[in-house]
C-alpha cells in the first residue's frame, strides 16, 4: 500500500504453547492502518483480534511464537531488539486495555502513572513537565486535572478507563491500540468512552486500531475493518462497502445478529454453531461447519485471500 | 485501636502460661532449696512468695502486677524480673534483627527473581533452596556452621557476644554493634560483628526459606496481573517491573506473613542462643525454665508476646504506608 501508512501487519501468525498442544491463534493476518485512519478489527471471543492488538506493542506472554511482520517506521517491531520496542511503547504506539479496573497500578497516584511514562522515555523529565503534560490529556479524556493525586481505588470503572486513555494519548503517539475498551463497562459508560474516541479522532493526528466485537461501534468510528475469525482475516473492507455489501458468509450472518428496531423481526438472530478448536483446526475454510454456503471445495481446501474491486475476502464464492 | 487489640493476645499467652506452668510437675522452692531441705522451711519460703494461696489468687495478684508493669521477682536470683529482662534483651534484640535483615534480603531477593525467571534454573535454584533449609533444625544447622567456620576453619567465633575485654566502655542500648559506633570502639565493632555471623546467619538462613517461597508466590502473582502488562505497554523496563510494581504491590500480604513469621523467628531465637550460648532472653528463658523460676518464664514470655505485638503494629503501620486503600 501507499507510504502514508502508520502500521502494516505482514502475514502475522501466532501460535501461543500450551500443555495440551498448540493453539494457532493468529494465521496469516495481513492489513494496514494508514495515517490518522481507524481500522476496526471485529469478531467474536477467541478470534485473534486481541492477540494480534497486544502482538502489535510485542505484548504477548511468554509462551506465543509469533512470524510474520508489523512494520512500523519501516521496521519489524516482532524482531526489533526488546530495548527499542520498550522506546516504542507508550510514546509511538499505546494501548488501552479492555479492563480499566486491573490496568491502573493500585498502590500509584495517577500522577505516578504520568511519570513513569514519561520517565521511560525521557529519563530527567521535569515534574512540572509532566503535570502540564498529564493535565492536557486527562482534560482531553474527560478527567479533571485536580484528580492527579488521586489512586485508582478512588475512581469508577469509567474514569479509570478515561485515565488509562489519557495514559495512552499523552506522549502523542501515532498508533493507540483500543483493545474492547468499552467491553468491560456499562452501556451509558460505553457511551462515554466512546464519544472520548470521538472526539479524539476528530482532534488529534494518530491512528486508531479499534478491537471491538460492538459492530455499532466499527460502523460509526472506523474507516476500514478487518472481520476475524478463528485467528484468520476474513473479510478487509472499507466501513461503508462492508456493511453496505457484506462479501463474505460471515459478515453477513455478522451483521444480520445485531438486532434493527426499524426492523418489526422480533426474533434475535444468531449464527449457529461456534469456533473451532484452534488447536486442532479444520483442514479446509474455518467457517465451513457454520457456513450455509459451504460447498465440497470448502471442506477439502483453505480458501486463500481473494480481491474483489480492492477489497479482501477469504471465501471460495469470490474465486 | 491495633495497640488496644494486642491488649487481649498478651492477656491470653500471660493465662496459658501461668496456669501451665503451675499444672506442670515442678517446685520453685524445692528447685531451690533442694530436694532434702526441712518442710517448714519449705512452708516459710512458699508462704513468702505467695505460692500457697489458691492459684486463683496467685493469678489475679500476678495480673495486678503486670498492669503496673511489675513482673515480679525472680525466685533463682531474687532479682527484679523486669531488669534482668531489660538487660538481656538487647542481645535478643541484636541477633533477631540481623537474622531478619539476612532473612529478608535473601528472601526478596532470590525469590523476586525467581518468580521473574519463572520455570528457569533459577527458579528451580530458588525452590530446592527453600525446602532444603526449611527442614532444617536451626540448632542442627547451627552446630553444623560451629563446626565447619569455627572448629576446622577458625574463621569465626563460636560462642558468646563477645570476647573477653572486647565490650563497648559505655553501655547505651546494649545493642554491641550500635555501642561500638557510638563510642567509636572499631575493634569491638569487629568482634561483635564476628560474634554475630554464625547466628544471625543460622536463624536468618532457616527463616529466609519460608520468605523466598511467599516472595516468589506474590510476585507471581503480581507479575502476571493487567497493570504489570500496562506498565510495560507505557515502556517501562523490565527491572523497574518488577521491583517498582511486582515486588511493591507484593509487600503488603509479604509483610504480613513476614510479621507473623517473627513469633517463629523467636522460636527460632530460643534454639539459635542456647545452641550459641548468647546470652539473650531466650537463653535466660531456658535456664530459668530448669529452676522453675516461675516469675522469669512468665515475664519472658510475657516480653515476647509484647516484642510480637510491636512488631505485626509497625507491619500494619509500613502495610498502610505502602498501600493507600489500607486505612486503620
Amino acid at each position: 500500500m501507499s507510504q502514508e501508512n502508520s502500521l502494516e501487519i505482514k502475514n502475522l501468525n501466532i501460535e501461543y504453547l500450551t500443555r495440551s498442544g498448540t493453539v494457532h491463534a493468529v494465521k496469516d493476518a495481513s492489513f494496514s492502518v494508514a495515517k490518522k485512519e481507524t481500522l476496526g478489527i471485529v469478531g467474536e471471543s477467541g478470534c485473534g483480534k486481541s492477540t494480534t492488538g497486544h502482538a502489535i506493542l510485542k505484548l504477548l506472554p511468554s509462551n506465543a511464537r509469533t512470524k510474520g511482520e508489523i512494520v512500523y517506521k519501516g521496521r519489524n517491531v516482532l524482531t526489533m531488539p526488546e530495548k527499542e520496542v520498550r522506546h516504542l511503547r507508550g510514546k509511538d504506539i499505546s494501548i488501552v486495555f479492555q479492563d480499566p479496573m486491573t490496568s491502573l497500578d493500585p498502590i500509584m497516584r495517577v500522577k505516578d502513572h504520568f511519570l513513569e511514562l514519561m520517565r521511560a522515555h525521557k529519563p530527567n523529565v521535569k515534574e512540572e513537565e509532566v503535570i502540564q503534560t498529564a493535565s492536557e490529556a486527562l482534560e482531553a479524556a474527560g478527567v479533571s486535572k485536580k484528580r492527579l493525586d488521586n489512586y485508582p481505588f478512588e475512581f469508577s470503572g469509567g474514569m479509570r478507563q478515561r485515565v488509562m486513555i489519557a495514559l495512552g494519548i499523552a506522549l502523542k503517539p501515532n498508533v493507540i491500540v483500543a483493545d474492547e475498551p468499552t467491553t468491560s463497562l456499562d452501556v451509558v459508560v460505553q457511551e462515554q468512552i466512546m464519544e472520548v474516541f470521538r472526539h479524539l479522532k476528530k482532534t488529534k493526528d494518530m491512528s486508531i486500531v479499534l478491537i471491538t466485537h460492538d459492530l455499532g461501534i466499527v460502523a460509526e468510528l472506523a474507516d476500514k475493518v478487518v472481520v476475524m475469525y478463528a485467528g484468520e482475516v476474513m473479510e478487509y473492507a472499507d466501513v461503508y462497502n462492508l456493511y453496505k455489501n457484506p462479501l463474505h458468509p460471515y459478515t453477513q450472518l455478522l451483521l444480520k445478529s445485531v438486532p434493527n428496531i426499524k426492523i418489526d423481526d422480533m426474533e434475535l438472530h444468531h449464527i449457529p454453531g461456534s469456533l473451532p478448536d484452534l488447536k486442532n483446526l479444520p483442514q479446509g475454510c474455518r467457517f465451513y461447519d457454520r457456513c450455509p454456503f459451504a460447498k465440497e471445495k470448502c471442506k477439502k481446501e483453505e480458501p486463500p485471500i481473494f480481491k474483489v474491486d480492492k477489497r479482501e475476502v477469504r471465501c471460495w464464492l469470490y474465486e | 485501636m491495633r495497640i488496644l487489640l494486642s491488649i487481649p493476645m498478651i492477656l491470653i499467652i500471660l493465662t496459658i502460661v501461668f496456669f501451665v506452668l503451675r499444672v506442670l510437675p515442678g517446685n520453685p522452692v524445692l528447685a531451690m532449696l533442694g530436694p532434702k531441705a526441712p518442710p517448714e522451711i519449705i512452708h516459710a519460703m512458699e508462704h513468702q512468695m505467695g505460692l500457697d494461696k489458691p492459684i486463683i489468687v496467685q493469678y489475679f495478684i500476678y495480673l495486678s502486677h503486670i498492669a503496673v508493669g511489675n513482673f515480679g521477682t525472680s525466685s533463682y536470683t531474687s532479682l527484679p524480673v523486669l531488669q534482668e529482662l531489660l538487660q538481656k534483651f538487647p542481645a535478643t534484640f541484636e541477633l533477631t534483627f540481623y537474622s531478619m535483615i539476612i532473612a529478608v534480603f535473601i528472601g526478596i531477593f532470590l525469590g523476586s527473581y525467581a518468580a521473574y525467571n519463572f520455570g528457569k534454573p533459577m527458579d528451580i535454584f530458588a525452590r530446592v533452596y527453600s525446602i532444603f533449609v526449611y527442614s532444617f533444625p536451626v540448632f542442627w544447622f547451627g552446630i553444623m556452621l560451629q563446626l565447619i567456620f569455627g572448629v576446622w576453619l577458625h574463621w569465626l567465633p563460636v560462642s558468646g557476644r563477645s570476647a573477653p575485654f572486647m565490650i563497648p566502655n559505655h553501655i547505651y542500648t546494649g545493642v554491641y554493634t550500635l555501642d561500638a559506633i557510638l563510642n567509636g570502639q572499631w575493634d569491638v565493632l569487629t568482634d561483635a560483628i564476628k560474634h554475630l555471623v554464625l547466628p544471625s546467619f543460622t536463624l536468618g538462613v532457616v527463616i529466609s526459606s519460608i520468605f523466598v517461597r511467599m516472595v516468589r508466590s506474590n510476585v507471581l502473582l503480581s507479575l502476571s496481573s493487567q497493570y504489570v502488562t500496562a506498565a510495560r505497554a507505557r515502556g517501562e523496563s523490565e527491572k523497574k517491573i518488577l521491583f517498582k510494581h511486582a515486588l511493591k504491590n507484593s509487600m503488603p500480604p509479604i509483610l504480613t506473613i513476614m510479621g507473623l513469621q517473627f513469633a517463629l523467628l523467636l522460636a527460632g531465637a530460643i534454639l539459635t542462643e542456647t545452641t550459641f550460648s548468647w546470652p539473650g532472653i531466650g537463653n535466660y528463658l531456658i535456664t530459668r525454665i530448669s529452676y522453675r523460676d516461675f516469675p522469669a518464664i512468665q515475664g519472658a514470655i510475657v516480653f515476647f508476646a509484647f516484642f510480637v505485638a510491636v512488631i505485626s503494629i509497625l507491619v500494619d503501620i509500613v502495610n498502610a504506608w505502602i498501600d493507600p486503600r489500607i486505612r486503620y
